[in-house]
């Protein structure tokens, strides 16, 4: 049995032993023969709790996102890797519906939770949102206080009748994201006097004061330390058992670390999506491969 | 080619073998100098800007300052039963108490004019004082008090300083006094007077150089004409040069004649005597002293030898004044016997507009700028942060958002007085609003201000990070929970900012006030938002634009006014923004 780190670990000296790059050719061109973007691996599960079928993402005339279709499992997390500008962000958006914001953005496609499509016209955004939370790549704490942070979603859904509930709700969140210990005294103070780790932790803490079913993380821990990365990734591993966790990292190692599966983005393309073991051990795809072994991304 | 040039330029450095950091070195001089240089420019700019704030306060300050006080004069006053009716105290002559009270102090300011300049210096407001006073004090009906009461406006420019510099000289060469029926003829030693001689060889010696200036034009034209030939003209030019000629001769003569006769006209400064509290006005001046006008009623008991006397110059000759050389002796004998004072000039901050100055005052503008200001905020405010919040936050990109955007931006820069010329047709004509009054003046404002506060309050929503809106959506935050507890708080500071630049603007703004009837004279201080009412910028152009003198510094205290209501508002904007910003 191979720890998650060892994995990662063994990746890089992988990477270096390989051989120069041959994605590029003939002047720099990239491959874009169709049949080589077909998705390969295990994107769907038994039992998903979100599953995506043929989604497409347009900015105006852009197409972002190439016909995806993935399953995120109950209780899973499942990481979302690729270079950048490849769409993961994209893609964990239409999840949560937050591509709505950007004005240019079209959304196709089916993309069920619950056993309805988010994207019908009959969907509420609001409840919709309460049930699949965002974490975002820059910490985003309210200017206000640490309590008023965690029992915003709380009071706007109705979570709390009294105040003594609001305060259950806020201690509770905080101490699953581990920060409890580390506010409990200045929970008047302002969100945005804690350090960019602490943020984090009590923008997942806010995330979970509604109780949502998915999370979305999105490159969490891409603007912190490395401690602070390290609690991050213990505290998905905790939350994994609570809730279904979908995470976009430019970190293979982080990836290797927190998921139980992985999917493999390229140019608005899923490539590879399955079990991150194998994903990282025995990519089936050219471009999975050269991308976990650093020869490109 | 850059590439090339890069590459061959460090190609260059590599071979000399000189370091990139020495050309850093060689160039960092000039960077500092540009620095430096532009730092200078900066604080000249600002200092500049100073100084000009600096002078402009300097002059409304030193202009306005004296409007601040006010003089008032102690008479007299006779609650006669003749004149005070006990059953109707209102109906009664108080004008008359007034006049007589004057009359009693100066009988010899005995004619008609004489009388009527004599009333004129004590304020109209006296007569209302003195009804007060009864209507408050029914019992001082039949008795006599001391009553300090109001100078008119020239009176009280006088004792300012604006009416004529006034000299007093203390005189300590002897002097005796002859009376010839109202004459009275003062001789002295040719030191005794001087200073009055002085005076009027200066007069003669101005007098002599105008002629000599207009005899040498004279010449000139004259020159002229024979050259063009025009035979009349020569003639009738020849004739007033030799009488230019003549009037140069005797004004030469009377100046170097050792013993002056000359009488004194109203074109000189005036000199008065001052013989203990009695003031002889001096006419004409002679070999052997001077001579003039009494100006007092009794004078058998005054003595004929003065050790000691008082010259009083008033430098500004009569025919430059307001007041003649009577009045000022009025003035003079009751400044001598201590009943004039200055006094803090309550007035000004509570009356309203008046054509008499010493009875006009501010508060009936400012309480009409409140007011208006009050309409203006309460409009402007909400629909303009409403109005901003749903184009910025709500609004569809369409066309017609783009239309509204456009038609807002080109209305911020509609000039003012059209924003009056609708005020006029849409609320006086059309809904038949009152004209002249602050509601009608805060809704055209609230026009003008609106562009001004939807534009800013756009600018303060647009730079609230989108980060902090995702986090709210993210959520599960509606749109207008999310506008509403978080976006807006952050951005309200400045949107006050962009409110209180509108208020600023609407406070100055006079010229679309003009057309909806604001410039009316407005005596009464307006009690609501319908009574008729001007406010303080039309009150400064209808003060700037009296001929008289007193209106001068009220137009200079009325700007400080309007000044500090700005700096006021400004302050509480700072205030309520700092508020605001702490949560943070
Ligand atoms: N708001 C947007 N408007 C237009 N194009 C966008 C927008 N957001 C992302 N894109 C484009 O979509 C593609 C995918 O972006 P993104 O999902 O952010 O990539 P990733 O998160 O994998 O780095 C990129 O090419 C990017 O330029
Ligand atoms: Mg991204």
């Amino acid at each position: 049995m191979v720890t998650a780190e060892e994995l990662a670990y063994g990746m890089e000296r992988e990477s270096v032993a390989k051989g120069p790059l041959e994605i590029f050719e003939g002047g720099g061109q990239v491959v874009t023969d169709r049949d080589d973007r077909q998705t390969v691996g295990e994107p769907f599960v038994d039992n998903p709790r979100v599953s995506a079928r043929n989604v497409n993402v347009y900015y105006d005339e852009k197409h972002a996102i190439h016909d995806v279709s993935l399953d995120l499992g109950e209780n899973e997390v499942l990481a979302m890797i690729g270079p950048s500008g490849c769409g993961k962000s994209t893609f964990l958006r239409c999840l949560n519906r937050m591509n709505d914001t950007v004005a240019s953005c079209r959304v196709t496609g089916k993309i069920n939770f619950d056993g309805e499509d988010i994207n019908s016209p009959k969907i509420d955004v609001v409840p919709l949102r309460a049930q699949v939370g965002m974490v975002f790549q820059k910490p985003n704490p309210f200017p206000k206080s640490i309590y008023e942070n965690i029992a915003f979603g709380a009071r706007i859904h109705g979570l709390a009748r009294h105040r003594y509930e609001l305060d259950e709700i806020v201690e509770g969140s905080l101490q699953r994201a581990g920060l409890w210990d580390e506010v409990k005294d200045r929970l008047e103070q302002p969100g945005t006097g804690l350090s960019g780790g602490q943020q984090q932790r009590l923008c997942i803490a806010r995330t979970i004061a509604v109780s949502p079913e998915v999370i979305l993380m999105d490159e969490p821990c891409s603007a912190l330390d490395p401690i602070a990365t390290a609690k991050i990734e213990e505290l998905i591993d905790e939350l994994r058992k609570q809730f279904t966790i979908a995470i976009v990292t430019h970190s293979m190692q982080q990836a290797a670390r927190v998921s139980q599966r992985t999917a493999y983005f390229h140019l608005g393309d899923l490539i590879e999506a399955g079990d991150t073991k194998t994903v990282f051990t025995t990519p089936r795809h050219r471009l999975t491969e050269d991308y976990i072994t650093g020869r490109f991304g | 080619m850059w590439c090339v040039n890069i590459v061959s330029s460090m190609s260059d450095l590599e071979h000399t073998g000189q370091r990139a950091i020495n050309t850093v070195y060689a160039g960092l001089g000039r960077r500092y100098a540009a620095e430096r240089r532009f730092r200078l420019y900066g604080m000249l700019a600002v200092l500049s800007g100073l100084a000009f704030l600096v002078v402009m306060f300097t002059s409304i300050i030193s202009n306005g300052y004296s409007a601040f006080r006010q003089h008032y004069v102690q008479l007299t006053v006779e609650y006669d039963e003749s004149r005070v009716d006990r059953n109707e105290p209102a109906a009664s002559d108080f004008e008359g108490i007034v006049k007589s009270s004057m009359r009693e102090m100066f009988p010899w300011m005995s004619g008609r004019s004489d009388k009527r300049k004599l009333y004129g210096l004590v304020s109209g407001d006296a007569a209302y004082a003195i009804r007060d006073r009864v209507g408050d004090n029914p019992s001082l009906i039949g008795s006599r008090e001391a009553l300090w009461v109001l100078l008119d406006d020239d009176a009280d420019m006088f004792f300012k300083g604006y009416v004529t510099p006034v000299r007093r000289q203390l005189m300590s060469s002897g002097i005796t006094l002859a009376l010839e029926g109202e004459k009275a003829v003062l001789t002295g030693d040719e030191a005794a007077f001087e200073v009055i001689v002085t005076a009027v060889r200066d007069h003669l010696q101005a007098q002599l150089a105008v002629a000599r200036k207009e005899f040498e034009d004279m010449g000139r034209l004259l020159e002229e004409t024979e050259a063009g030939g025009d035979r009349d003209e020569v003639v009738r030019f020849k004739a007033k040069l030799e009488s230019l000629r003549m009037q140069i001769s005797g004004l030469q003569a009377r100046i170097s004649s050792t013993s002056l006769n000359e009488e004194l006209g109203s074109g000189m400064p005036s000199f008065l005597i001052n013989l203990d509290g009695v003031y002889i006005r001096i006419n004409a001046i002679t070999a052997t002293g001077v001579s003039g006008v009494v100006f007092a009623e009794d004078v058998t008991g005054l003595p004929t030898i003065f050790d000691q006397w008082q010259l009083v110059t008033l430098e500004m000759p009569p025919a430059d004044r307001r007041l003649s050389d009577k009045e000022i002796v009025v003035l003079l004998a009751l400044q001598d016997r201590g009943q004039v004072e200055s006094r803090f000039n309550s007035v000004f901050f509570t009356a309203g507009d008046s054509r008499e100055p010493e009875q006009s005052g501010i508060l009936g503008a400012l309480k009409g700028s409140m007011y208006m200001l009050i309409v203006t905020l309460l409009l402007s405010f909400p629909i303009g942060v409403a109005a901003a919040v749903y184009l910025e936050e709500f609004a569809p990109q369409n066309q017609w958002t783009d239309f509204i955007e456009v038609n807002i931006n080109n209305l911020a820069a509609v000039p003012s007085i059209v924003f009056g010329l609708l005020g006029l047709a849409v609320f006086i004509n059309f809904f038949g609003l009152p004209r002249s009054a602050p509601l009608v003046g805060g809704l055209a404002l609230t026009l003008m201000t609106l562009p001004t506060i939807i534009i800013s309050g756009r600018a303060a929503l647009k730079s609230i990070p989108p980060s902090i809106r995702e986090a709210a959506l993210g959520i599960g935050a509606s749109r207008v929970q999310t506008v509403f507890y978080h976006v807006l708080p952050l951005a309200l500071p400045g949107m006050l900012t962009g409110t209180i630049i509108g208020m600023a603007q609407a406070l100055g703004e006079s010229a679309p006030l003009l057309m909806i009837g604001m410039v009316a004279f407005v005596v009464d201080v307006p009690q609501g938002f319908t009574d008729p009412a001007t406010v303080l910028p039309v009150q400064i152009y209808l003060w700037a634009d009296s001929p008289e003198r007193a209106f001068v510094e009220r137009t200079s205290a009325a700007i400080m006014v309007l000044l500090g209501f700005l700096i006021t508002m400004n302050a509480l904007a700072v205030v309520l923004r700092k508020r605001f910003e702490r949560r943070w």
